[in-house]
């Protein structure tokens, strides 16, 4: 264990492995949260010789979850090759669960507590637990609280036609109605963002996963699942031109530019990262392949507050690069999580604006534009797909690995969630000493 | 020995069909074991199917096969085997007794395999007359997987001498709780059967478990293997042999007490019914 007399100490990490993504009724439509969960860390396990080790802790969490996956991440330790007597438990923040528990488990890292810890997430959205009705919920426990024979027949009789019909999980905002791309939507026709840019930046992050994927920069941070070697999604021939032809889903009329192809797919998939000290890499023969800096979370009051539902992760960054005294360029690549394309440009342009960084961040003045050519450089979600809690161990992971190709500079992640939330964080590449 | 005859076969057969078939000529049967073989070659798997196999024995879905789902792949040719009416032994009774199984190496869900089944050692055994159904899986000619299902006709004979059937010898602590209790549905019978093809009727009917003697319909003992070594599923060598005794029956609907200890080099295991005083299965499990 840590000697916790020096202070914190950095977290490092060692590595990532995730399943391809698959697209909603896809491949994986069979297999269960708990079965990519698995499958991932299995995958991580095998990579780096962990079968029958104890680790410090797992984290991990889905969005979309059965009520019987209480224990869904230590569940899945026990069916993984790690030592059974690995303890884990469940997070849940919407999108920003993946990135939240790499925090959770960096933190326990820096403090001493664990050595080493696996952060990750999965989702299904195909094999998506289905509620009964709240009527048929509480007719149901009236007539299991009802004594007699009798008085449970009459509870049942409460039961409509209507109470049968079960309910999907919607990708709704239960304060608004509005799903997340009505509320993008709102925010893209506000900052006026246009169709041509969102379909450029879709078309990029296409071409650069599949570059990526053909230089072979993935072979150690995905493993196959189920017949699937690369992300489903992914349409490595797609070109603005191809998305200029999709008709919009989201907004009204003329307004209207969000499109099945610049908005993510809903996806099925499992992602984890190996966190540990600098020491115990050392001592296990493992890479460090970058630090894990920082990490700050933000939410905004899109409900009756005005501002854009995905908005936060603007919000979350300006206290993260004061506490490190960076500024907005002073990274070597952007990872933005792409829930939406209109997402990643909003959240530049709003970075850009005087009037957004004065009055609503509280700034002296804006903090200025970024270098396109360092965003998201490997692809992001509207290629990968984007199983909601699997996404920051995507990110993290590959970021990790980029930093330790260049040996030297740091990346900027920033990851929106629904409910108004935002995570934001910072990794810096390991120095050679 | 001389070359056994060899029937191909280009896809999985009927089950129900074979069962019928057996059921109807089982009267009158015995001589000598045919030499004969049952090959399938190029045969795939089918993901829906796994998976719902999977479900069902509560294994994680995974790319690497349970070790128990190559049975089901070659207990299509055993049945064929067994149909057939020059098969000594009818198939009405038959009780399957024992269940080695040898998993060379982990098989891949996406690799072509060569199943084969053929019937060895028919032999006189305490209760009537013993036979062996000798099962191979290959990956082109790498052999993977073998599977020997031992199956009892009770009342039966067949000239020779009785030698004595090797036990499953298992270190379990008699005085230990059980490592689980498992709620057994009156349906998994059933359910086993429409993931496995193993229609006989005393797993799916009361009156048919009636007419060969059981008081409720009895759960297939390739369920109860499968659920043992899904319980242990992710502390197995990767290479094993997993041989099981199976004695009473499992009734449905049931509980039952499941036991496992870690041994050397695997795991010993057994499953005993509620109000049973005698295993329903004893396994173990060794790495090779």
């Amino acid at each position: 264990m840590a000697d916790n007399s020096a202070g914190p100490r950095p977290a490092v990490i060692v590595g990532g492995n995730r399943i391809p993504f698959a697209r909603a009724n896809g491949q994986y439509a069979l297999a269960s949260n708990q079965d990519m969960l698995i499958a991932a860390l299995d995958g991580l396990v095998a990579r780096f010789g962990l079968s029958g080790q104890i680790v410090g802790e797992v984290a991990a969490g889905a969005v979309i979850k059965h009520s019987r996956d209480f224990n869904l991440t230590r569940e899945s330790v026990l069916g993984s090759r790690l030592a059974p007597t690995t303890p884990a438990y469940d997070v849940q923040q919407a999108c920003g669960t993946g990135l939240e528990t790499m925090i959770l488990v960096a933190n326990k890292i820096a403090l001493g507590q664990i050595d080493s810890g696996i952060a990750g997430g999965v989702d299904s959205t195909s094999a998506a637990p289905l509620a009964i009705s709240e009527g048929m919920r509480k007719t149901l426990l009236a007539a299991h609280r009802a004594k007699a024979p009798l008085d449970r027949v009459r509870a049942l009789k409460g039961l409509r036609p209507s109470d049968l019909v079960p309910q999907i999980p919607r990708n709704t905002e239960p304060r608004t109605g509005l799903s997340m791309g009505e509320h993008q939507a709102i925010t893209t026709a506000e900052w006026q963002i246009g169709r041509k840019p969102q379909d450029e930046l879709a078309a990029a992050s296409h071409h650069n996963l599949a570059a990526a994927y053909d230089r072979g920069f993935f072979d150690d941070l995905v493993t196959p699942y189920l017949g699937l070697t690369r992300d489903q999604n992914l349409r490595s021939d797609t070109s603005v031109e191809k998305l200029a032809l999709l008709r919009p889903v989201f907004g009204k009329g003329e307004g209207a530019t969000m499109t099945a192809g610049n908005s993510t797919p809903l996806t099925d998939g499992a992602s984890v990262v190996l966190l540990g000290s600098q020491e115990w890499a050392d001592d296990h023969g493992l890479p460090a392949l970058a630090r894990f800096v920082d990490a700050q979370t933000a939410a905004v009051d899109y409900v009756n507050g005005g501002e854009g539902l995905l908005m936060a992760p603007a919000y979350a960054v300006v206290p993260l690069l004061a506490r490190n005294g960076l500024s907005l360029q002073d990274f070597d690549y952007y990872e933005i999580h792409e829930a939406f394309a209109s997402t990643v440009l909003v959240t530049l342009a709003a970075w850009e604006s005087e009037k957004f960084c004065v009055e609503r961040l509280g700034l002296d003045a804006p903090l200025g534009s970024i270098d396109r050519s360092k965003l998201n450089v490997n692809g992001s979600s509207l290629a990968a797909g984007h199983p909601f809690a699997a996404t920051g161990g995507r990110i993290v992971a590959s970021l990790a690995k980029k930093l330790s190709r260049k040996g030297s500079g740091r990346g900027l992640i920033s990851i929106c969630a629904a409910g108004g939330q935002g995570v934001a964080a910072i990794l810096e590449a390991v120095r050679d000493e | 020995m001389s070359d056994p005859r060899t029937l191909t076969l280009d896809d999985t057969p009927n089950m129900a069909v074979l069962f019928t078939r057996a059921a109807a000529t089982s009267i009158g049967r015995g001589g000598p074991l045919q030499d004969v073989q049952v090959r399938r070659p190029r045969a795939r798997i089918h993901l829906p199917q796994l998976a719902a196999y999977d479900n069902v024995c509560g294994f994680a879905l995974r790319d690497a096969l349970p070790a128990t789902y190559l049975h089901v792949l070659v207990f299509p040719l055993q049945l064929v085997l067994m149909a057939d009416r020059r098969f000594p032994l009818g198939l009405a009774g038959l009780v399957h007794v024992r269940n080695r199984i040898v998993q060379h190496r982990p098989v891949d869900a996406a690799e072509l395999l060569t199943l084969r089944a053929s019937a060895r050692e028919l032999r006189p055994h305490p209760l009537g007359a013993a036979v062996d159904l000798v099962s191979s899986v290959r990956v082109g000619d790498e052999l993977v997987w073998e599977g020997v299902s031992t199956y009892l006709s009770r009342g039966a004979s067949v000239p020779g001498e009785i030698a004595p059937e090797q036990p499953v010898t298992l270190d379990l602590d008699p005085d230990a709780p059980p490592n689980a209790v498992w709620d057994v549905p009156g349906d998994m019978g059933r359910r086993y059967a429409s993931v496995s093809g193993d229609v006989d009727p005393m797993h799916l009917s009361t009156l048919a478990a009636k007419a060969f003697g059981f008081p409720r319909i009895l759960v297939q003992g390739m369920w109860t293997k499968a659920h043992a070594l899904a319980a242990i599923e992710a502390r197995l060598p990767e290479a094993y042999a997993v041989d099981v005794t199976f004695g009473h029956p499992l009734l449905l609907p049931s509980t039952a007490s499941f036991f496992a200890a870690q041994q050397d080099h695997g795991w010993d295991f057994a499953v005993r019914p509620a109000q049973e005083a005698g295993d329903h299965l004893r396994g173990a499990v060794r790495a090779i």
